[in-house]
């Protein structure tokens, strides 16, 4: 049992190179409870995956979440995946931390990055990347 | 669901057989090191190369993680202890091994990252604020967010086969950008 009977949501957070979104939902991640992405905190296209951006953003999904009776969140990290890069961005790290700080219990903690069985064909053609 | 194990996180990690040594230490040193900076517990299983970390607080053992992982990524515990020292330095890897269809290959690429006698990594190093470490299929480095996002291109660069005075000439450019920029950055 959690200390005071609060509610649990997922938090899905989505880091790429280029941006981060963080997504909180209820357990059966059917509903979304607050949302928040790299454009909506920074100016700059390029900073929207700093994790600068991505700890402003956890502090107002964290702020919104709690308004709505959410103590604390299992957290699901994605990478791309698929054809591009399998570690999460930049922005991953960041978001759990300042969801953890501004007072959100974090619980499990996933990497949910989808992984081909071999899928698809890398980005680049035969001669590989040319400049 | 169970939410009487909530309060515990378990992450696990697999790291090759031959730096379980680096990560254990003479007599454990290196372990109990870890254990004591971070409060968390690492069992470490050294026939599969299977690291699990176990803790109260899911922040430190995502941060145990990344320092193992470091650790497996080439780097010595002295350097890779670099990630606990402020929250915000963190682990960037670059993997190779879709750029190179050989071993000779792959060893060309490691040659032009590293540099004769280390030059060029050292270069690289001293002007972006960064530890990095080329290892196997892997380069490495350790730094804060903006430091890695110039050592990366770097990296990218010679690997591209621009020459090396070019990417010096851009990492002296970035460094001038980079004074200049750490007001806008944060704003």
């Amino acid at each position: 049992m959690a200390e005071e009977r609060g509610k649990w949501g997922i938090a899905h957070i989505f880091a790429s190179f280029n941006n981060t979104i963080i997504t909180i939902t209820d357990l059966s991640g059917a509903e979304t409870v607050t949302k928040s992405s790299g454009g909506m905190v920074v100016k700059q296209d390029r900073n929207e995956s700093s994790p600068y951006a991505a700890m402003q953003m956890a502090a107002t999904v964290a702020q919104n979440a709690r308004e709505k009776g959410i103590t604390g969140v299992h957290v699901r990290v994605r990478a791309p995946g698929r054809g591009k890069q399998r570690s999460p961005g930049p922005g991953a790290q960041a978001a759990i931390r300042a969801l953890a700080r501004a007072g959100i219990q974090i619980g499990r903690i996933e990497d949910v990055t989808p992984v081909p069985h071999d899928g698809i064909r890398g980005k680049g053609g035969r001669r590989g990347r040319r400049v | 669901m169970e939410e009487t194990v909530i309060t515990m996180a378990i992450q696990e990690i697999k790291i090759s057989s031959n730096r379980i040594g680096a990560l254990i230490g003479k007599a454990g040193s290196i372990k109990r090191e870890i254990e004591e900076k971070t409060g968390v517990s690492i069992q470490i299983d050294s026939h599969e190369g299977l690291v699990v970390v176990e803790g109260d607080d899911p922040v430190r053992v995502l941060t145990t993680i990344e320092l193992v992982r470091a650790i497996s990524r080439g780097f010595s515990p002295e350097r890779a202890f670099r990630l606990l020292e402020d929250e915000e330095v963190m682990l960037d890897v670059i993997d190779l091994s879709d750029l190179a269809s050989s071993p000779r290959q792959l060893e060309r690429l490691r040659g032009r990252i590293i540099g004769k006698g280390g030059t060029s990594r050292a270069q690289i190093e001293d002007m972006t604020g960064t530890s990095i470490s080329v290892y196997g299929k892997t380069v490495a480095i350790i730094g804060l967010p903006g430091q890695i996002k110039t050592a990366r291109s770097a990296v990218e660069m010679l690997l591209q086969g621009v020459p090396h005075e070019h990417v010096y000439a851009f990492l002296d450019r970035k460094k001038k950008e980079a004074k200049h920029d750490m007001l806008e950055y944060y704003y």
